[in-house]
């Protein structure tokens, strides 16, 4: 059992690629959705590593965790943090939450449990993941992607302009030989074109 | 190259009105493209040959902006992909393809708009024979270069953009190569000059057998082009080429768009009859849309079987 929240990335995917403007980072460096904004391009659904964004049925738009972004704006922490009864859910200031995460884990260590580790704490996984989890499996056994698996999408699109514009010069190219242009045969035909018209 | 796949991801459910303007938007750009280039090099023989893309780039370019507009969640906000919706300013992100795409869709619109005016008002419909003088400087002249070569920039991005879009996401496949732009360009590319040709032959247009030789000279070598890329495009998704290409529609690419999309047109051609010209003109048009399903609906199969 794990919590399937929106991650909140440093690099968020959705936020790079929405483009209409609807997702946003808030002042409490939460990645939320702008409901009268977005349009249900679904493009932030492409991005999303996690999978965590959905279409609401209802509103047709993309919808996901905001981390109670009301609650929060009224000095209230999360509620699925608040409900859990195991205290799982931590939250907090996200340095502190760090540090407590660390020792936790240092704990585990010194009990033989070697296998625990940090996922998302650092930096390593889109610039860092503003909720990130205590493991002792790789993340794949919870569901979570492998830092190879989450991209941050720009990545791509460089390379890939700079294939297609090889491209269409090739392409280019093929019409240059395919017309067979003759200098002074366009030429003529323009000046009788012009004539004509 | 990435070949880690994640399955973890949620299936945009980018399917049939975006297969349509995939493919639908390529023949735009491709044959809007043929012709701007035949602008600049041919001869007035090939410009009035290729004079047809005019006709056809904005109308299809139009639909294509329907069928997105379609596909919206709330296709009444369409709007919000070019304007701020709060302030009205313009919404502009370089690094977001979709909203490059938007803007870059919305050029093209309007080009090919000018040229299909152009050619209302060349061909005296609609009473825009008056305005033909100012559509001859769009064609011909430093001014006329200019506007194809404009127009040819623009629909080479509507042709490429939405596969470099698609590699810019975490989708299985899709963000596992660079080279679906590129291969995009090429189908578009090959799918316009086929529609060119097709018109052409099939309503019997009043054209030269020299331009319709260099039309398909531009075909075959359009062809070979989308077949070498095809070639590339799974050679850079590496290990992960066969399980893209094992099941339905991914199957298409090795089944359907490179043995009847491309080397059966290419064959076709060389038998030198009208009607098996004709015939490989909707062999590589059906090859083109093949193509768009299959690379469209790649991740299909692998986020279905994760989630059910």
């Amino acid at each position: 059992m794990m919590s399937d929240v929106c991650k909140h990335c440093v690099n968020a995917p959705c936020l790079e690629v929405c483009p209409t403007g609807a997702i946003i980072r808030t002042e409490f460096d939460t990645v939320y959705i702008q409901e009268p904004t977005c349009n249900g391009c679904r493009d932030c659904i492409t991005a999303c590593p996690f999978g965590v964004i959905h279409v609401s049925a209802e509103k047709h738009i993309a919808q996901k965790c905001t981390l109670c972004y009301d609650r929060l704006q009224h000095g209230l922490v999360p509620a699925c943090a608040q409900a859990c009864p195991t205290q799982s859910i931590q939250f907090g200031p996200i340095a502190e939450l760090k540090a407590r995460a660390a020792m936790r884990v240092d704990a585990l260590h010194s009990r033989g449990e070697t296998e625990a580790y940090l996922y998302g704490a650092d930096d390593s996984i889109l610039g860092g993941l503003n909720a990130f989890y205590l493991l002792v499996d790789r993340p794949e056994a919870y569901g979570l992607p492998s830092k190879a698996q989450a991209q941050v999408p720009s990545r791509s699109v460089w390379p890939a302009s700079i294939k297609a514009v090889a491209t269409s010069l090739v392409a280019g190219l093929g019409a240059f030989l395919a017309f067979g242009r003759r200098k002074e045969r366009v030429a003529a035909s323009e000046r009788e074109e012009a004539t004509s018209s | 190259v990435n070949t880690e796949i994640n399955s973890y991801v949620a299936d945009p459910e980018w399917h049939g009105w975006i297969i349509w303007y995939f493919f639908l938007g390529g023949i735009a750009a491709g044959a809007y493209v043929t012709a701007a280039l035949a602008d600049l090099f041919g001869t007035s023989d090939d410009r009035r040959g290729v004079r047809v893309a005019y006709y056809i780039a904005f109308p299809l370019v139009g639909v294509c902006g329907l069928l997105l507009i379609a596909d919206l969640g709330r296709p009444e906000r369409f709007w919000h992909m070019l304007f701020q919706s709060n302030t009205g300013w313009p919404m502009f992100k370089w690094w977001s393809p979709m909203s490059v795409g938007s803007w870059g869709l919305s050029a093209f619109g309007m080009l090919s708009f000018a040229s299909f005016l152009g050619v209302l008002a060349e061909d005296a419909r609609f009473g825009l024979e008056r305005f033909s003088p100012l559509a001859a400087r769009m064609r011909i002249g430093w001014t006329g270069r200019l506007f194809a070569l404009g127009g040819a920039l623009s629909a080479f991005f509507l042709g490429s953009y939405t596969g470099v879009l698609l590699g810019a996401t975490n989708q299985p496949f899709w963000s596992n190569t660079t080279w679906t732009g590129a291969l995009f360009l090429a189908s578009a590319f090959s799918t316009g000059v086929a529609t060119i040709l097709l018109i052409n032959r099939g309503l019997r247009l009043a054209v030269t057998e020299d331009t319709l030789v260099h039309l398909e000279r531009l075909d075959t070598w359009a062809m070979a082009l989308e077949l070498v890329l095809i070639a590339v495009f799974l050679l850079s998704l590496n290990k992960l080429a066969v399980a893209a290409v094992r099941q339905w529609p991914g199957v298409l690419v090795p089944a359907f768009v490179v043995p009847v999309g491309i080397l059966a047109p290419l064959g076709l051609q060389h038998l030198k009859r009208a009607r098996s010209a004709e015939l490989a003109c909707v062999l590589a048009l059906a090859g083109g849309f093949a193509l768009r399903a299959a690379v469209v609906g790649m991740p299909v199969p692998l986020l279905w079987s994760r989630h059910h």
